[in-house]
């Protein structure tokens, strides 16, 4: 007790004044929807009970754990994992080769480094949703730019965004387009904090671009590797917004990716208490995979 | 044999960059085509004829002006409160003891790893109970401190050095006013950045508008062409992407002005982080 108030009295309360706006806003509108999506996870709601009532309420029955047992036994959200993950495995590795392969040439000393930069850059700061409306476009099927491209060639183009193969390839092409010139920004924030006397040491002992690039370049990139591949894999688990605009989860349901299969479960069928739990399971895989690549490096780089 | 490499590694990156602005070409040409070159098979890869009444057109069929000054409104105004309370709370957390600041740490960097989506219901439901639904105040009030603000200004609060804070606090400075005229000062290139990087964050925003509003008189741009884009088929192609250009070349023009702050920023947050 005698702790507590000397712990109280040593607390700074200005400090605590100027901290004040932000802690509210942050425990409303982020710590409390982490809480009350957990809480309503393990509820089965009617959206009727949702109105009028306290902040602080949680509305409908107590029902343990058969939202999630429901969850896995929907075969749609079985689909949206594998789709998921058919966009993680092409646009993860495009993403990080391309993005450290641009940076390792664009930390070199030559003219333009800051115009190729800056170009790269663009795509990121286009919204999401006006990339997916140019995409769309580019990849349309007889009025876009890559199969008239294709028909230079004589080779006729598909329907790329109609085709339950080619649509998601589409979705993750126009991501790494977005993404490769921020995390190109990222690996060449790491190759700068290389000392220059590690490549010399090299050099001298004969080493050449491509060993140097191997054995000193790629080693000492780990840690920020680690970095970009769990935002790499963070992003994939978001895939959203692309695919309301570009497919709305089409065809055949082939880009119903996670997030986009809770929209439809939360907003336009209203089942919150289902909504909630995959939110929650899809929560729990990105601290897994955060930690399992945290403890990964870890042990590698000691 | 080094200026042969050199040429080698400028026809590369000269070709990524060329594939990188294809579709920003390809978004400005189709954008000035005429309604019946657009829908022609194959497509023109250089307009015929140039026609610059799309952009008016659309413009006053969308009740863009509305539109636009929405946008400008809640990006402005969310960047602010943004702004404001995170270096008010970067500046506790970073020079002030407060009890449990090492948990408050933890918990925030918690927070950054939960899926933006596992949280569209429960703010929905939070905004709406607390009668903010279908205004623009729901954009901007429970988005007006993000976490990452709030870790970009401890990082470089952290730099600062105490004994400034101690002699202005000697020379009788009340501590409102070391705020104000000691540390903002020194902080000034950090909050560039962070005003840029929020701006554009919330100029793009578009999953929380599409939850949150309802009334076409409160849209933003982001939550406009989505919404015509999946579900009009009436407005020819060439008008959705000239409003999609006018869209896209604010923060296009505004990130050539602060190039600089921008990369920065973000390359000094990847190192700290």
């Amino acid at each position: 007790m005698n702790q507590l108030i000397q712990k109280l009295k040593n607390n700074d309360w200005t400090g605590t004044a100027f901290l004040l706006p932000a802690a509210i806003i942050l425990s409303l509108f982020v710590v409390y929807p982490i809480i009350w999506a957990f809480l309503v996870s393990f509820r089965d709601i009617r959206p009727m009970e949702m109105r009028g009532i306290g902040l602080f309420t949680m509305p409908g029955e107590f029902v343990w754990l058969q939202q999630y047992i429901d969850v896995f036994n929907n075969s749609l959200f079985i689909k949206s994992l594998f789709n998921t993950a058919y966009f993680g495995i092409i646009y993860i590795p495009i993403t990080l080769i391309s993005a450290a392969l641009l940076a390792v040439l664009l930390n070199q000393k030559m003219n333009g480094v800051n115009f190729f930069r800056t170009v790269l850059f663009i795509p990121y700061i286009i919204s999401v949703v006006s990339a997916s409306l140019i995409f769309m476009f580019l990849f349309n099927g007889d009025r876009g730019m890559i199969n008239a491209v294709l028909m230079q060639f004589n080779i006729s183009g598909p329907n790329w965004l109609a085709d339950s193969l080619l649509a998601m390839p589409v979705i993750a092409i126009m991501s790494a387009w977005k993404k490769i010139g921020y995390f190109m920004l990222i690996y060449l924030a790491g190759l700068q904090n290389i000392p220059n006397s590690l490549y010399e040491a090299a050099k001298i002992d004969g080493a050449n671009a491509f060993q140097r690039f191997w054995f000193v370049t790629w080693p000492m990139l780990g840690r920020i590797t680690l970095v970009v591949s769990v935002l790499l894999m963070i992003d994939t688990l978001n895939v959203f917004q692309e695919v309301f605009v570009m497919t709305g989860g089409g065809p055949a349901d082939s880009t119903t990716t996670v997030p986009f299969l809770i929209y439809n479960e939360g907003f336009q069928y209203f089942r919150i208490g289902s909504a909630s739990a995959m939110s929650y399971i899809l929560f729990v895989v990105v601290i897994v995979i955060t930690l399992l690549q945290k403890r990964s490096v870890d042990k590698k780089l000691g | 044999m080094d200026k042969r490499k050199n040429t080698g590694l400028q026809v590369l990156l000269w070709t990524m960059c060329v594939i990188f602005l294809l579709p920003l070409y390809w978004l400005f040409v189709s954008s000035v085509k005429s309604d019946s070159e657009i829908t022609r098979f194959p497509p023109t890869f250089w307009p015929e004829e140039f026609v610059w009444s799309n952009f008016a057109d659309i413009w006053s069929r969308l009740n863009f002006g509305q539109t636009f000054s929405n946008s400008i409104f809640v990006s402005l105004s969310t960047t602010v409160l943004i702004v404001i309370f995170s270096t008010m709370a970067g500046y506790a957390l970073s020079k002030k003891k407060i009890i449990g600041k090492n948990m408050i740490l933890v918990v925030l960097v918690a927070t950054m790893t939960v899926p933006p989506t596992a949280l569209l219901l429960p703010l929905y439901f939070i905004i709406t109970t607390l009668g903010m639904y279908d205004t623009l105040t729901s954009l901007i009030i429970p988005f007006g401190v993000t976490v990452f603000g709030v870790f970009f200004m401890k990082q470089y609060m952290d730099d600062i050095p105490d004994e400034l804070i101690e002699a202005a606090r000697i020379d009788g400075c009340g501590e409102f006013r070391i705020f104000l005229q000691v540390i903002v000062p020194l902080v000034k290139p950090a909050v560039t950045t962070l005003v840029i990087i929020e701006f554009v964050n919330n100029w793009n925003s578009f999953t929380m508008p599409l939850v949150l509003l309802q009334s076409e008189s409160n849209y933003t741009l982001p939550l406009q062409l989505g919404i015509i884009a999946s579900e009009s088929v009436a407005i020819p192609w060439s008008q959705i992407l000239a409003a999609n250009l006018l869209t896209v070349v604010p923060v296009i023009v505004l990130f050539l002005v602060l190039q600089r702050q921008f990369i920065k920023g973000i390359m000094e947050g990847a190192v700290k982080g």
